[in-house]
């Protein structure tokens, strides 16, 4: 048996926030079951680019899952930016050491966490990049829905905010929701300020 | 906490009649078998007295066995012994699922300029006996396949084996180091040329081990010093080992001839049964083909064994898997890459092997405490 620490060994028996999100904002997927260990983990992101929540599974052993758990509840409530600067060492540090054997089992969380925001960025700039299509040469019925000067105040992979003149905004945003959640395959949630 | 041992073909416990035999030879009867006085010599009575004990096992003449300081030696010396008898009859022919003792030096001398062919097995652990038959020719000085494996227990047709090799004029060597007091080996009957032995897995101590070498077979050694073992073996004899080697050889044939592989066979039966019916998803390894009785690997689909391991390890169980995640690649043993498992199924691979002294109850613990560890597992894991 490994000398693992207590911590180490509470965060494997109980390990926190198991599972999968319906619906996330950012996916990642790291290892295959060829080369050993694996690990799935998705995240989902607010306005403030924050993980409000995370959720993981692991192919590994007592060192991998223990630090997929650790991660996760370290990278909670950080922005994406901080979370992604979270070192190997830190969640070894966080687990109370881990043996210097286990050390690239704490890597897997890191790769499969950078692997979500990946995939997070990427949803979003495919919404942003659907929108400015959408905005710049509307269809005849939406182009009559939108006001002179159609700002965009954010964008989100599953919600846009945009700011303007525009009358009938309900409808509007009904509309734009329809189009992005086609184009996206996913639910957008459009609202106007 | 409560602790049970499911890990026999790692090691044995010494039985207590073996420890008892064992020792009045550490600080009552301390002398050197090798000296002139009668102090020393008595010992050698003892020393003698375990290699008639070991030879019954095995259906030997004493002085056809050699002590040695265990299976790793035994293969040793029987491998780069017979391989360079006769320069021109230099070859070898092994498995790839034979134990490290003899797989490395295997490789070793194949660097030293020895051909040697690996031969395979099938996915049930089977060895493909007609690739063993076209490789051994006029060159192979050895034929060396183990009667037992130790990760899945599957049994090599050893008499078939030892056919073909006489059959090309080569030696027959078996690294039976598993296979010894658990079912009936008879180098006489089985026409063996060499076998390797190893106390501690029969409930004897660590560090000793005996090399059978048939009559006539004029091997040369691998430690070269005094006169021990008629020049095969030198150093000063291990002799509470020996003696040990021999009371537990004693014991092993009683055992075996009052049913004890009968007795294993339907624990092993049980806990099968007992992981098949409540851990869904899992496969017994080599399930249909001809096994030690006290063996079983069993592969729990999409978890990993070393997680299994920790939390059996828990529960003051001790079970064994053919993989450890320690490199940053985690590769699963090469007995289970032979016979075809991928990673996955490699690294979900749990071995299960008991005693004599296992008991009903220690399976049912082991029942009991099992299925909830691999199901929190599966909650945990991606591929579950």
């Amino acid at each position: 048996m490994w000398k693992y620490s207590e911590k180490l060994i509470e965060h494997f028996k109980n390990p926190r926030n198991v599972g999968t999100l319906e619906d996330p904002d950012g996916h990642g997927e790291v290892g295959s079951p060829v080369c050993g260990d694996a690990m799935v983990l998705d995240i989902r992101v607010d306005d403030e680019q924050r993980i409000s929540d995370i959720k993981f599974k692991t192919f590994g052993c007592a060192g991998a899952i223990a630090s997929a758990s650790a991660l996760t509840e370290m990278a909670k409530g950080r922005t994406l930016q901080e979370a992604l600067s979270i070192k190997a060492s830190e969640i070894a540090n966080y687990l109370g050491g881990m043996p210097k054997e286990k050390f690239h089992c704490s890597v897997l969380g890191n790769e499969a966490l950078a692997d979500a925001v990946k995939d997070y960025r990427q949803r979003r700039a495919r919404l942003a990049n659907e929108l400015e299509t959408l905005l710049s040469n509307p269809p005849e019925d939406l182009a009559r829905l939108l006001g002179e000067e159609v700002e965009v105040l954010s964008v989100h992979p599953s919600r846009v905010r945009l700011g303007g003149t525009a009358d009938h905004t309900d409808t509007l945003a009904e509309r734009l929701s329809k189009l992005l959640s086609d184009s996206v395959d996913r639910d957008v949630e459009v609202s106007l300020e | 906490m409560r602790h049970v041992y499911f890990d026999s073909n790692a090691t044995t416990r010494v039985a207590p009649e073996v420890l008892e035999e064992m020792m009045p030879y550490f600080d009552r009867s301390y002398g050197n078998p090798s000296s002139f006085h009668s102090f020393g010599s008595a010992c050698m009575e003892a020393v003698e007295k375990a290699r008639k004990q070991v030879a019954d096992l095995i259906g030997a003449a004493p002085e056809e066995v050699f002590f040695t300081s265990g299976g790793t030696e035994s293969d040793n010396t029987a491998l780069k012994g017979a391989a360079r008898m006769d320069p021109s009859r230099n070859g070898l022919v092994v498995s790839a699922v034979e134990h490290p003792a003899v797989l490395e030096t295997a490789r070793y001398l194949e660097r030293r300029g020895h051909p040697v062919f690996y031969a395979g097995v099938d996915s049930e652990g089977s060895l493909n006996v007609r690739e063993v038959s076209s490789a051994v020719d006029e060159g192979t000085a050895l034929v060396s396949l183990m009667a037992a494996n130790n990760e899945t227990g599957v049994l090599f047709p050893v008499d078939e084996l030892a056919k073909i090799a006489h059959g090309m004029g080569a030696l027959y060597h078996t690294d039976a180091v598993q296979a010894v007091g658990k079912i009936e080996i008879d180098v006489r009957k089985q026409d063996i040329d060499l076998l390797s032995i190893s106390a501690h897995k029969l409930h004897g101590p660590m560090g000793a081990g005996a090399l059978f070498v048939r009559r006539g077979i004029d091997l040369p050694p691998l430690m070269h010093g005094g006169h021990q073992e008629e020049g095969l073996r030198a150093g000063t004899l291990n002799v509470p080992g020996i003696v040990g080697l021999g009371k537990a050889a004693e014991l092993a044939g009683e055992e075996l001839r009052e049913g004890s592989a009968e007795r294993l066979r339907n624990l092993r039966n049980r806990i099968e049964e007992g992981i098949i019916s409540t851990c869904p998803e899992t496969l017994i390894l080599a399930s249909e083909t001809e096994r030690l009785p006290n063996t079983l690997t069993a592969v729990f689909g999409g978890i990993e064994s070393e997680a299994i391991l920790t939390l059996l390890d828990m529960k003051g169980i001790s079970a064994s898997s053919g993989s450890a995640c320690s490199t940053g690649t985690t590769d699963p043993s090469h007995v289970l890459t032979a016979m075809g498992c991928d990673a996955n199924m490699g690294n979900s691979a749990i071995r299960i092997s008991f005693d004599r002294y296992t008991t009903e109850e220690e399976v049912d613990y082991l029942l009991e405490q099992l299925p909830p560890i691999v199901e929190k597992l599966r909650d945990v894991s991606p591929y579950a």
